[in-house]
């Protein structure tokens, strides 16, 4: 490639001479990113609330004690086939249903980059008892901080607070509240499973949309629940959160290799809404490179046609001494140009239309005003188009450019 | 005490070859050419002038002989090697302009400098404006070649070829698609041009006016040279150009 004063002034000239051209093209290019960048973005969003109205606000991957389970002789490598039952030989090397030496583990995920957030949780059932009425809820005992970025509560605040939870408080659904007729700063107790009983203050009330979030559970800090569970310092599971929550399933089995738990992820919690959201984004890929393909098909056929229209100027311009090199970057570069300027449009008019439709707001199912689309702008995201553009833009420069470079001058002032 | 030929050819013999079919087009052709100096080349259609002004071009190898540029074998050079001996020595002015009609007509003129960057444009620019003037073009700088008439647009071609100063300028039938005027027109200026710039002209022309203009005419028979005439101070009625005219197809 010659970037030279030459190449490029020749470029930009066949560019702004056939505007019309040019502005059609770069037209394509802008749809095909704008494309990609509103797909991949409201799509994408759109998925990840219905993940999460489908599952709840959970974690994208729990890694919680292994079950005592008996592996079937068939499962095991061939050797092994003469046992019959080999249940009883599993070493189980922790206790049977909580983590005990918790914070190791949390630092040594932490350390992995493919964790967002690490939260340890201690959770189970316990009764809450205010006035005479008695009612079964679940705790999950958190670090508010950490736990916020995977449920979150903090945000969904009716009144009080989460995230500067104390001992002694606890944070729970409005729904739940009005079932047994609470409010903030009134005073409950739970009783846990072995009679362990805690007394303590509502010190936030929140409202996500996510029934099972909303009705029966309640937020303590992780000491206060360890301590009515009867955890001692244990906890009962780890929560994580992957930036890319496809891939939740094959970090968690990757995972599962590694430590002596059981790893599960949303996707095999909830098998079918994967399979649907995997044919949906396998159905918008294919509409995106259909798009990448036909901006690239654009910017070769204008090309195409420019080469055979100057034909012999380019003969000339050799004939006069332009080098192989010179002809063909001229048109790779205007291929470039082309693709660049349609990302300088479709990028910005993505963005805009994103940001639009980020404003727009309805009634929830809960009723709550809340905005329609789930927007996050991935910079990321904007890049990977940008960069698919530019170089669907010079590959398809590439094959006009080079028979521009082929072209004969002999030719050219013989077949006059 | 003269340098170099400008141009020297040594035994140029060429063979076009289409498959099994040899066709022989040039034979074994020598001369030199002296810088400063006005060549016409006649001969016949199809008697292989193109062919010949190709090779000394460097646009086509000889298929035997050398051709020798200021003194440096040149046209066994590689394609980018021919192209830079192109773009640094020589100038080219063929039957149709080819102006590109996305440029100016300043700016198609200053094409040649363009490629050896905008400093070197820069510096040309004054010079190419003077020229333009001088074949009458100074209000046309800015027109495109589309606005131009046929002489005209080959008036800019012929101050192309200039640009880079070249040793040499190479014209096949500059003035074939004009009619007699403009014709005559772009023939007097590439005949004035050369003697104010010293620049080495060969052209090839069906015109034989032109060629008496000449001060020297390479007549081409079936792939040979037939005469070298030298020096236009050669009286007229004993010019072999007008013997050979005589009985020439043209
Ligand atoms: N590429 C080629 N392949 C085969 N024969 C060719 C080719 N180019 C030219 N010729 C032949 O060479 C001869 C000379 O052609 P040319 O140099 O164009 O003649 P002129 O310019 O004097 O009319 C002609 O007979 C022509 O048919
Ligand atoms: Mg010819």
């Amino acid at each position: 490639m010659k970037f030279s004063y030459f190449t490029l002034s020749v470029a930009l000239r066949h560019l702004r001479y056939g505007v019309g051209q040019s502005l059609l093209t770069i037209g394509v290019v802008a749809i095909s990113v704008l494309l990609i960048v509103y797909l991949r973005t409201v799509i994408g969003g759109t998925q990840v609330r219905i993940v999460n109205n489908v599952t709840g606000v959970i974690a994208h991957i729990v890694m919680e004690p292994a079950e005592r389970t008996p592996i079937g002789a068939w499962r095991l490598p061939a050797e092994d086939r003469q046992a019959l039952y080999v249940g009883e030989t599993v070493k189980l090397p922790r206790a049977l249903d909580k983590i005990d030496d918790w914070p190791q583990w949390v630092q040594a995920l932490e350390r992995d980059p493919q964790f967002t957030v690490v939260s340890p949780v201690a959770t189970g059932n316990v009764f809450l008892f205010r006035s005479a009425r008695r009612q079964a809820v679940r705790v999950t005992g958190v670090l508010p901080d950490r736990h916020d970025r995977i449920v979150n509560i903090e945000s969904n605040l009716v009144e009080g607070r989460f995230l500067q939870l104390i001992a002694g408080e606890v944070v729970l659904g409005r729904k739940l509240a009005d079932q047994i007729g609470i409010r903030l700063r009134d005073k409950l107790r739970l009783v846990g499973p072995g009679g362990q009983a805690l007394s303590v203050t509502v010190g936030g009330i929140y409202q996500t949309g996510f029934g099972s979030l909303d009705e029966g559970q309640l937020f303590l800090t992780l000491r206060d629940a360890q301590s009515v569970l009867e955890l001692g310092s244990s906890i009962s599971n780890i929560a994580l959160r992957v930036p890319e929550i496809f891939a939740a399933e094959t970090i968690a089995e990757r995972l599962a290799v590694r430590v002596p738990f059981r790893v599960r992820s949303w996707i095999s919690d909830n098998p079918s809404i994967f399979s649907t959201l995997d044919a949906q984004n396998q159905t918008i890929n294919l509409v995106l490179i259909s798009t990448i393909v036909a901006a690239g098909f654009g910017i070769g056929s204008i090309l195409i046609m420019s080469v055979t229209g100057k034909y012999r100027e380019i003969g000339i311009l050799k004939a006069m001494g332009a080098t192989p090199p010179e002809i063909q970057s001229i048109f790779v570069i205007e291929g470039f140009l082309l693709a660049v300027l349609g990302c300088g449009v479709g990028i910005p008019a993505g963005i805009a239309l994103l940001q639009a439709l980020s404003r727009v707001r309805a009634p929830g199912p809960d009723g709550r005003i809340q905005s329609v689309f789930l927007i996050e702008i991935d910079p990321a995201l904007l890049a990977a188009a940008a960069m698919v553009a530019v170089s669907v833009g010079v590959v398809a420069a590439f094959f006009p450019a080079r028979r521009a470079a082929g072209i004969d001058p002999m030719e050219v002032i013989r077949g006059a | 005490m003269r340098g170099p030929p400008v141009i020297e050819l040594r035994g140029v013999g060429k063979v076009y070859r289409t498959g099994e079919v040899e066709t022989p087009v040039l034979f074994d052709i020598s001369f030199p050419v002296q810088r400063g100096e006005f060549v016409a080349i006649v001969g016949g259609s199809g008697s292989g002038k193109t062919t010949l002004l190709n090779i000394m071009g460097l646009l086509d190898r000889p298929t035997s002989g050398q051709v020798l540029i200021e003194g440096e074998e040149a046209s066994h050079l590689d394609e980018l090697g021919r192209a830079q001996v192109r773009r640094e020595r020589l100038g080219f002015i063929f039957q149709f302009h080819y102006l590109l009609p996305e440029f100016t007509v300043l700016e198609n003129a200053l094409m040649p400098c363009r490629m050896k960057g905008s400093d070197f444009e820069a510096a040309q620019e004054a010079r190419m404006r003077q020229l333009l003037h001088t074949v009458g073009l100074g209000d046309k700088l800015r027109n495109r070649p589309g606005q131009l008439s046929g002489g005209q647009q080959q008036r800019v071609a012929v101050v192309r070829s200039l640009a880079n100063s070249p040793a040499l300028v190479l014209a096949d039938e500059p003035t074939g698609n004009l009619d007699s005027r403009s014709g005559r027109v772009v023939f007097d200026l590439m005949r004035s041009l050369s003697r104010e710039s010293g620049t080495t002209f060969i052209m090839v022309t069906h015109d034989d006016d032109f060629a008496l203009e000449a001060d020297r005419v390479i007549r081409i028979k079936d792939g040979h040279i037939q005469h070298l005439a030298t020096g236009a101070g050669v009286a007229k009625a004993t010019n072999p150009l007008r013997l050979a005219a005589s009985n020439s197809p043209v």
